[in-house]
């Protein structure tokens, strides 16, 4: 009896020892493997639904905001950016950052999922530490998301990661085609995140968008190849950026640094702070 | 001796049973308990200088490019600061701390996290060596070492050393530059404070062909709060500088470009068809 006794008092030491570990430990061993490099698989642009050419996506826009999109269309097609707003660098915001433009990085902690995307240095901050949405914050182009572990299979390991984002801020569009979101910044995205049950190394993001320019919620699915060994690069949107902002009205930087028109027949900025006639001759 | 054997056996199973599973358990966990709690919202408590200007070691020629660059500034240029147009600040400047960051320890990468234009870092603490080739960042490239200084079993120091950095960079907003060749190797030693946890430092020495020395400056940061709010800071958003042909100019509050300089010529209109009377 007093080895037994004896026996068990070691396996109570050992399973405490185990027990503290865990306590102190991010047990990595239930959540999903998502480390390495995601980027958009071959051939998959930056349009919003990659089933679908750039432009001829089918969003189920309100008349209203169908007439606003085509409007962009035709300004684009004049050489204008239409409602696209990122050619000044701002950053993409949710759900278009979802496009991973430049590659991905996920990092799962208990707490806290990160989702780092190296184009404009867009980072999300997705909150799965049982929090409720505050009832007011600031709004950002990223927004605030709270998300939840599952585990649809029930092995014990969490397998997919729901996400809801709101709190956005405007302006955004869809991708650079200038698919528009309304601008009343009430935006809700929901996500479901899960890796291929076949394909490890593929990493699917099915997303919903709630938003007052569409008539239904709209939901795309994106898909993301691993790189298991990644070579991070900087991009740096604003390092080479040719387009220049002034007032309602977007110019060009031609190769040699000097403004020049986006469109044909655009008029030259006005230059009334200057203290010149006439800055062309 | 049979009836003591056996029990010594016992014991030896027992233990071999729980170094295993505290070995399969560690193999499968992240241990916090070994690395310094850094978690929660971290900001700088001075303004983003990187030091006194006067202190820096520069040589005679660079020395004279930051006198240049100061002139032009007091006329109303930007001079050697290069992040007016949002270009990222790089190495070491992101240090300065613009923003708030927080940083994020896993056992692979410790990532910085700061939100101002392209400021994050990641830290790579796998015990890679440097790649044969790194392609130039304005982060550069950082390898990392946890140091457990006091020998008590958790790490204390994070060393750093970051190569592979890329131009244009300078210290801060007055302009003090690097070298042009982008040879700058910059070792850091990020630590708590031993009596104030939240408090951080990070003992900064860089080496560049623009100093006659290596320089060393303590950076320290508070942690503000461990339940913070995030804000994003978007340097691009309402940026009033703008850069045609190499000459910065400005955006006035109605949209107009506007000179940025006293008696600055407008910009070279030569491309627009027709003239704006």
């Amino acid at each position: 009896m007093l080895s037994r006794s004896g026996f068990g008092s070691l396996l109570f030491a050992a399973a405490i020892a185990v027990s503290c570990v865990g306590a102190q430990a991010h047990d990595e061993s239930k959540y999903p493997d998502w480390n390495g490099q995601w980027r958009r698989p071959p051939g998959v642009n930056n349009q919003w639904d990659p089933t679908k050419p750039r432009g001829q996506e089918g969003a189920p826009l309100t008349p209203e905001f169908q007439a606003i999109f085509e409007a962009n269309l035709k300004d684009q097609e004049l050489g204008g950016q239409g409602t696209d707003p990122t050619y000044t660098c701002i950053p993409d915001g949710m759900p278009r950052a979802m496009n991973v433009i430049f590659p991905m990085e996920m990092i799962i902690l208990p707490n806290t999922t990160y989702i780092h995307i190296e184009y404009l240095q867009m980072f999300r901050r997705i909150y799965t530490d049982g929090r409720k949405f505050p009832e007011d914050t600031d709004t950002s182009f990223m927004g605030y998301s709270i998300g939840k572990w599952v585990d649809t299979d029930g092995d014990g390991r969490f397998d997919e990661l729901q996400v809801e984002t709101r709190f956005l801020k405007s302006p955004r569009a869809f991708d650079s085609s200038g698919i528009p979101l309304h601008p009343d910044g009430q935006t809700i995205v929901h996500e479901r995140f899960y890796q291929d049950k076949d394909k490890p190394d593929v990493l699917h993001d099915e997303v919903t968008t709630i938003d007052h320019a569409l008539t239904r919620p709209w939901t795309v699915t994106k898909h993301y190849n691993r790189v298991r060994n990644p070579i991070w690069v900087e991009a740096i949107c604003s390092e080479n950026n040719d387009h220049i902002k002034l007032g309602n009205e977007t110019y060009m930087r031609s190769a040699d640094g000097l403004l020049m028109p986006a469109k044909k027949g655009q008029r030259p900025p006005d230059l009334k702070y200057f203290n010149v006639q006439d800055a062309t001759k | 001796m049979r009836y003591r054997s056996l029990i010594g056996s016992c014991a030896r199973v027992a233990a071999f049973m729980a170094a295993l599973v505290l070995t399969l358990a560690s193999a499968q966990a992240f241990d916090e308990s070994k690395y310094p709690d850094l978690k929660g919202q971290w900001d700088r408590t001075t303004a983003p200088r990187w030091a006194d200007a006067k202190s820096a070691p520069l040589t005679a020629e660079y020395r004279a490019i930051f006198e240049e660059n100061v002139k032009d500034q007091a006329a109303g240029g930007q001079g050697t600061d290069p992040t007016f147009t949002c270009l990222a600040p790089g190495m070491p400047r992101v240090m300065n701390a613009y923003e708030p960051f927080e940083i994020v320890v896993t056992p692979r990468t410790t990532h910085f996290l700061m939100d101002h234009i392209h400021d994050s870092r990641r830290i790579f603490t796998d015990g890679r060596d440097w790649p044969k080739e790194i392609q130039p960042n304005f982060s550069g490239y950082s390898i990392g070492k946890w140091i457990d200084e006091d020998g008590d079993g958790r790490y204390d120091v994070l060393e750093v050393e970051t190569r592979g950095l890329r131009g244009p960079r300078s210290y801060d907003s007055t302009g003090l530059p690097f070298h042009a060749d982008n040879e700058t190797v910059i070792n850091e030693r990020i630590y708590l404070d031993k009596a104030d946890k939240n408090t951080l430092y990070d003992e900064i020495t860089v080496k560049d062909h623009a100093l006659t020395r290596p320089w060393t400056v303590t950076k320290k940061y508070v942690r503000k709060s461990t339940k913070p709010v995030w804000h994003e800071s978007v340097c691009a958003e309402n940026n009033p500088h703008v850069v045609i042909a190499d000459e910065p100019y400005m955006l006035s509050a109605d949209g107009f470009l506007m000179p940025a300089k006293k008696d600055q010529a407008p910009p070279d209109l030569k491309y627009f068809p027709q003239s704006r009377k």
